[in-house]
């Protein structure tokens, strides 16, 4: 149109006029951190002792990796973690989403359910975890007694053997419900035909699954699984609020132990090093999981 | 068909449990929350209140001061940050929506790009920079940064309604002598009123959550919103008891849920939109 004159002043005044907040916040609050935070992972920043930063190349992340008991600590608990949140979230959501899709009735009041602890604020399902799985007046040990399993009652976030998994528990509890609606929008997408001419030529409800339903969600599966996996890897409100990291070190993570160097020793150029180090490992494991569920689009036909 | 529905029937009972156990947590704070101290502290616990009330909910009202702070915070922060959000998406999705100029492609790749990013590289710098500024232990030192992390997603959602606007309907309103940001605010911005709830979704949830940012920036109590002072609460008073840290939860969560029963649908997809596309 001829009124949209393409380069008339008035015309980039607009333009800039409708871009302006949106730059201002992204170049102040993420562009420059960013750049920043990569900057100072290249430094050694002591905070507390001396106010600037001393660029010291790579070595940082040399010692880091090779030397750090600590950062290999936080490694592995966030492996084991990630591990068994990612198999039981993936599994349990996937379960739970193929036996509502095959409901007649209650689809809608079980989806709201299972969705609702995404609203719960992570710190808080924090303190109900803690309060009910904790060791005397906790209710879930007094039900084990109840039920005659007395024996296997433990303080669930106060021993090693046990913290890493009980963490494990509360972060499913809170955020299996995403997953779950995922995989639901995928069955309902999967004709009801297809299945029934399965059924029709004597397949049970198992081989359905197996041959019918798995093999049509996979697109579905690349997306919640990538989902399930970046906040395996993310771990930071839990260990935080309910263990401090502990009892000893067993529940540090990598966003953890970044946050303690960060906050509580003040070392910024070692933070930052972690910050990085946990975000290529997330980059890495999301194109691993992309190369394994490429969907296979040539294959069919 | 017999057999059909006797699976069904099992299928229900197995998924019937687990919904049981999935609402237990919730539940469970509620049930804390009505009892007096004297049940909740004598051992063994038990599953059933023996006696009911509602003195830690008035207790947490009248005779703590920072709860009420916490509750101010939070509301003042989240709503901040979900007005800022929307108008500056709503005015950044119109322009990378429905205008065209140099550099467009690549500049909107990289403002979504950020939402690949893990916080943990954002929270250094920002913390340095407040401090530096004497940001911190202010409501604008933290809707700044929540503002920044939510605008890429509303960004995102503004865009794609935006870009299914027909010109035509712009055309016509510059025909009509409308200046082009009239005709944004008067008639783009009210037919996009479906995109605006889901951004207004995700970010009212995220902002009404937030932990880590909250918990590092605000490093005085009195500044702090209802995740991260109802902890701190419970990590430094000795006296608190577990009744009234269970009311405090249901009065954080409660309007929320309440909220999420009611327009579940809208929750639901909103925030399924936010957390998907990127």
């Amino acid at each position: 149109m001829k009124q949209l004159t393409k380069n008339s002043l008035r015309d980039r005044l607009n333009l800039a006029f409708f871009l302006f907040p949106t730059m201002l916040f992204v170049v102040i609050f993420i562009a420059f951190p960013v750049i920043f935070s990569g900057y100072l992972s290249l430094t050694e920043f002591n905070y507390a002792s001396d106010p600037a930063p001393k660029f010291i190349g790579i070595k940082g992340y040399i010692d880091m990796v090779r030397n750090d008991i600590f950062f290999h600590t936080a490694l592995y608990n966030q492996m084991r973690f990630a591990v068994a949140y990612f198999l039981i979230a993936f599994a349990v959501s996937l379960v739970l989403a193929i036996f509502v899709n095959e409901l007649q009735r209650g689809v809608q009041v079980f989806q709201v359910i299972f969705y609702m602890p995404m609203i719960v604020p992570m710190s808080l399902v924090g303190i109900t975890f803690a309060w009910i799985l904790s060791p005397d007046l906790g209710i879930f040990n007094h039900m084990l007694r109840l039920l005659g399993l007395g024996h296997i009652t433990h303080d669930w976030y106060g021993e090693p053997s046990t913290a890493l998994n009980s963490l494990v528990l509360a972060r499913t509890w809170k955020m299996i419900g995403f997953t779950l609606i995922i995989f639901l929008a995928g069955l309902q997408g999967i004709s009801k035909s297809l299945k029934e001419s399965a059924r029709v030529d004597g397949a049970n409800f198992f081989q359905e699954i197996v041959f019918i339903v798995l093999p049509n969600l996979k697109p579905y599966m690349l997306i919640g699984g990538i989902w399930i996996l970046i906040n395996s890897l993310k771990v930071f409100v839990l260990p935080q609020v309910i263990t401090q990291g502990g009892p000893g070190s067993a529940t540090l993570t990598l966003y953890l132990y970044s946050w303690k160097l960060a906050f509580e020793r003040l070392h910024m150029g070692e933070a930052s090093q972690v910050a990085y180090l946990t975000a290529f490992i997330i980059l890495f494991f999301t194109w691993i999981l992309n190369l394994i569920f490429k969907p296979e689009t040539a294959q069919k036909g | 068909m017999k057999m059909v529905r006797r699976r069904e029937k099992i299928l229900f009972i197995f998924v019937g449990v687990f919904a049981i156990l999935f609402l237990f947590p919730v539940v469970w704070m509620f049930l804390t929350s009505i009892r007096t101290t004297q049940d909740l502290y004598k051992y063994p616990p038990t599953l059933i209140p023996h006696a009911l009330t509602l003195e830690n909910f008035v207790y947490i009202f009248t005779e703590m001061g920072g709860f009420i702070r916490y509750v101010v915070n939070s509301l003042v922060v989240t709503i901040s940050t979900v007005l800022i959000v929307l108008v500056s998406s709503a005015m950044g999705g119109y322009a990378f929506g429905m205008r065209k100029f140099r550099g467009q492609n690549i500049m909107f790749m990289l403002v979504v790009g950020v939402l690949t990013i893990p916080y943990i590289m954002y929270l250094i710098p920002i913390f340095l920079m407040e401090y530096e500024i004497g940001l911190q232990n202010t409501w604008l030192g933290l809707i700044f940064p929540y503002v920044a992390l939510n605008l890429p997603w509303g960004l995102l959602i503004m865009r794609g309604a935006f870009s299914t606007i027909p010109l035509d309907i712009r055309d016509a309103a510059i025909i009509d002598g409308c200046t082009e940001i009239q005709m944004w605010r008067r008639i783009l911005v009210p037919i996009n009123r479906p995109a605006l709830a889901a951004t207004t979704i995700i970010t009212f949830v995220f902002a009404w959550q937030e932990y880590m940012f909250a918990s590092t920036l605000m490093t005085k109590n009195e500044w702090q919103t209802l995740p991260v002072g109802i902890v701190w609460l419970r990590d430094e008073l000795q006296t608190l008891v577990m009744g009234r840290v269970g009311a405090m939860v249901i009065v954080t969560i409660l309007p929320v849920l309440i909220l999420f029963f009611i327009f579940r649908d809208f929750f639901i997809e909103g925030l399924s939109e936010g957390m998907l596309k990127g």
